[in-house]
């Protein structure tokens, strides 16, 4: 059975059926998205892990009433990629994941300076792209030049 | 002392006087001759705007180096920063008053002449890390001590080698090394000695591969990091001095210095044989430049300590055990 | 008052010194600061910061139709921009679903396969650079002055491209540009020997990248480790393999994998990749159908349908993906881009612990690192 296989077994089982939807056809270039509630998150990238994924990137969307994380997975064999959501409250602190991949060290680093969202136990919450001193978060949808700012349903609905 | 009188002195200085144009021409020219040959080794032309095939590059880049402003940072040394690059320069022409250019053109042949280049070539270390530990600045002093460190390690084989052809011939004086190689050159003799000196000479003056010290890419500019305008062009000007004075020994100790191959001497002077028979070292040492990459700093040391220095003195035994019996 | 005597009995706690490979270094590719912790010569920590080309490319995405965004995409790897900017091109056509015609297709595959060569040149040409031997360095950029030209001609640009178009590419091709491009392929094959030569088999070279900075699998896969460097660990992950887009899967070539992860594995790699570009060339020039080579009115006004799509491509140093998330309007509500430089770069933190300052360099060089690419 390909990775990919077990993985979605695995996520069915821990998430419930509703939390992942499978598209075999790769139209958005994920062979499934699941969500998970964030008290869930690190268990489900350790599954993830232990299955041979590694994370491939990580990003944030910012709605008007909620923020969402998105990390995206993907395993040595073809077609593979899955896609982990979790929608966090504006506000809300997401425990981190940089103890299963030490790519979320950074990639986290990366989320926090640009959505402020808060990662509890990160190891090193420095800036990674921004000036050490810089105190706004330039990727939310209330700084800057903002072309739109929807809500989630809006796009996903 | 003994023997010194009038005309001696005059000897002393009119030879002095030659000596720093010679150096100073010299290393005009090595600059001009090193910027030829790694651009046709690159595929490319090298300096051809600034006079006849860009002769006069390098003396426009002296002038600018001169016109620059000599910036010192304001934590180094007060006192060595800046003579670290004079020291560097001067023993270095000291060398030029023993080579033998010619039967008759040596300033001073001592009987001496080979302990005394070697001894005085040592000094260039001090200075170097002089110069790295004055600077006030990492980088420097990284290259500094790793200057110090190749220098030393490279220094023990370069004396085994040389020691070699001096146990054959019984002699210090260059006059006298030169004059036994009036059939056969040294090279043919003693190979591996010749060799091995070539082989350390290059990491004696700092080249390529064993470049360590100021490897661009590594350490900014190593041990010089810091010097700016005539001060850089000195450390410059003396590495290429350097080069000179070492090929100019490997073509008195091995090549036959002012000996025609084999003994026919064409009608040419020797002064010419001389500079000919460096000046291809010097290239040969351009050459291996911009052929090999750098080796790292251990592999370096690796090969010498290891490779090297017995390599020599096995060399060096056997000329002994040679020279005894037979 | 203390004596001389008790000064030099106090032992030496603090070995450890930090050194600034500086943002201005000649050999850190981009603006990067590594913050080493050394012991004498040995590396105890390495931090490196960057951001010091951060340019706001993901915001500007926000506000930007998916064409004005176009000249962005290369900007980001503008060594290997192109391929930056059919990737983008491509991830836009599925989302949108533009058709695109089959001239076309297989124009964007020499000039992608041109430009990884072009980009796998300088990489050799500033890793030999790098470890000191400076002359490779100007037979790779005489190579590349030959794509570069064969690229201007049809595109306009030397180095970060737009050529690529939603719905197929913005210029035909003519017989010159066939023409040249074999004849160019001719002559890199012939090239291909004096580099071997003069490089590969250099005891010196061998010396300074076998058994240097070798990558686990386990750490490969830890840190997101793409592209190259995951093939010298030898794993055969290609995305033009491993999930076929454009035209990729009709054309017969190889993924070069190497065994130990090292830096000479990681060279051979690259060399290898160059040459299996130049098989792909070759058959597309042979295959290359006529007819239009831009679908032009299907893009009047490019609004994809709201959703998202993340689109994963094989640019020259890794997977590069777009993830784009439409709400219906010609703008993008969320362009994100995944480096492959990111996890390249960030393996260094464990990699360069214990090695030696000079191997340092030379593991920088050989992991090919496009710092404005991680900075976007």
């Amino acid at each position: 059975m390909a990775n990919k296989d077990v993985m979605i077994e695995k996520l069915r089982s821990m998430l419930g059926d509703d939390a992942v939807c499978v598209d075999d056809k790769y139209g958005a270039g994920v062979v499934s998205a699941a969500t998970a509630p964030a008290a869930k998150l690190v268990e489900a990238l350790g599954v993830f892990k232990d299955t041979g994924f590694y994370l491939e990137t990580m990003t944030a969307l910012d709605f008007q009433d909620t923020q969402e994380i998105v990390y995206h997975l993907n395993c040595f064999e073809p077609m593979s990629r899955m896609s982990l959501r979790v929608l966090v409250g504006h506000g809300v602190s997401v425990p981190t994941a940089s103890g299963v991949f030490t790519a979320a060290d950074w990639l986290e680093r990366e989320v926090r300076e640009f959505y402020g969202i808060q990662f509890e136990g990160h190891p090193d919450p420095r800036n990674l792209l921004l000036p050490e001193d810089a105190d706004y978060h330039p990727l939310k949808k209330d700084f800057g030049k903002v072309h739109a700012y929807r809500t989630r349903d809006e796009i996903y609905g | 002392m003994g023997n010194t009188d009038g005309s001696d002195w005059v000897r002393l200085i009119v030879g002095l006087v030659i000596v720093l144009a010679f150096s100073q021409l010299n290393a005009l020219f090595l600059v001009w001759l090193e910027r030829k040959v790694a651009g046709h080794i690159q595929l490319r032309p090298g300096p051809k705007e600034v006079g006849p095939f860009g002769i006069l590059q390098t003396i426009a880049d002296g002038i600018k180096l001169v016109g620059k402003e000599l910036i010192s940072p304001a934590a180094a040394d007060r006192k060595l920063f800046p003579i670290a690059p004079i020291l560097v320069f001067m023993p270095v022409l000291v060398g030029f008053l023993v080579l033998p250019f010619s039967p008759d053109l040596i300033i001073r042949d001592m009987n001496v002449g080979v302990l005394l280049i070697f001894a005085f070539s040592t000094f260039s270390v001090l200075a170097i890390l002089a110069g790295g530990w004055a600077s006030n600045n990492k980088y420097a002093l990284l290259g500094a001590v790793r200057s110090v460190a190749q220098n030393v390690a490279y220094e023990i084989p370069l004396l085994l080698a040389v020691l070699s052809v001096v146990l054959m011939v019984n002699s210090l004086q260059f006059s006298h090394i030169v004059e036994a190689q009036n059939r056969f050159w040294f090279i043919f003799v003693q190979p591996v000695a010749g060799i091995i000196y070539l082989i350390c000479a290059t990491a004696e003056t700092n080249r390529a591969p064993f470049d360590i010290p100021e490897a661009e890419s590594e350490l900014v500019a190593g041990f010089h990091t810091e010097y700016s305008g005539m001060r850089f062009g000195l450390f410059f000007l003396a590495e290429y001095t350097n080069m000179f004075i070492v090929c100019a020994v490997a073509t008195s100790l091995f090549f036959g210095g002012w000996n025609g191959p084999f003994g026919f001497d064409l009608n040419i002077p020797g002064v010419v044989w001389f500079l000919v028979k460096t000046y291809i070292l010097i290239f040969i040492i351009m050459w291996v430049r911009w052929t090999f990459p750098r080796l790292r700093f251990d592999q370096l040391m690796n090969f010498s300590w290891k490779v090297m220095i017995p390599l020599s003195l096995a060399n060096l035994m056997l000329t002994a055990l040679v020279v005894k019996f037979v | 008052m203390r004596s001389m005597a008790d000064q030099f009995r106090e032992p030496i706690v603090e070995r450890v010194y930090t050194l600034n490979l500086g943002p201005q270094h000649p050999s850190t590719h981009g603006v990067l600061r590594v913050l080493l912790d050394l012991d004498g010569e040995f590396i105890v920590k390495a931090d490196p910061v960057i951001g010091y080309g951060h340019r706001g490319h993901e915001k500007m995405g926000e506000n930007r139709t998916y064409k004005q965004f176009l000249p962005n995409a290369s900007r980001m790897d503008y060594l290997s921009g192109l391929l930056y900017n059919h990737g983008f091109v491509l991830a836009v056509e599925k989302f949108a679903g533009i058709e695109v015609p089959e001239r076309a297709k297989y124009i964007r595959t020499v000039c992608a396969e041109l430009n990884r060569i072009s980009s796998h040149l300088l990489w050799f040409g500033t890793y030999v650079m790098d470890l000191g031997g400076f002359t490779p360095f100007l037979y790779a950029f005489d190579d590349r002055e030959h794509i570069l030209d064969i690229l201007d001609r049809v595109s306009g640009s030397r180095l970060t491209y737009s050529y690529c178009r939603f719905g197929g590419v913005c210029q035909d091709v003519d017989a010159q540009f066939v023409d040249t491009t074999r004849s160019f392929l001719k002559r890199f094959r012939s090239r291909y020997h004096d580099y071997d030569n003069l490089v590969t088999k250099n005891v010196i070279f061998i010396h300074r990248t076998r058994g240097v900075g070798v990558i686990t699998v386990d750490q490969a896969r830890q840190f997101g480790v793409t592209g190259p460097n995951l093939r010298a660990c030898g794993i055969p992950y290609d995305m033009r393999k491993i999930e076929p887009y454009e035209i990729y899967d009709r054309f017969d070539f190889e993924i070069p994998i190497g065994t130990k992860g090292d830096a000479l594995d990681r060279y051979r790699v690259r060399l290898e990749e160059m040459e299996q570009s130049c098989r792909i060339i070759e058959q597309a020039l042979d295959r290359m159908p006529g007819g239009p080579f831009w679908n032009e009115a299907a893009t009047f006004k490019v609004r994809p349908p709201k959703g998202e799509i993340y689109f994963g491509f094989e640019s020259a140093r890794g997977q590069t993906g777009y993830y784009l998330v439409s709400d219906g309007t010609p703008y993008p509500y969320r362009c994100h881009i995944r480096v492959p430089s990111y996890g390249n770069l960030h393996v260094l933190t464990e990699v360069l612990r214990g090695t030696m300052m000079a191997d340092a360099i030379s593991i920088l060089g050989s992991i090919d690192v496009v710092i404005p690419e991680i900075d976007r």
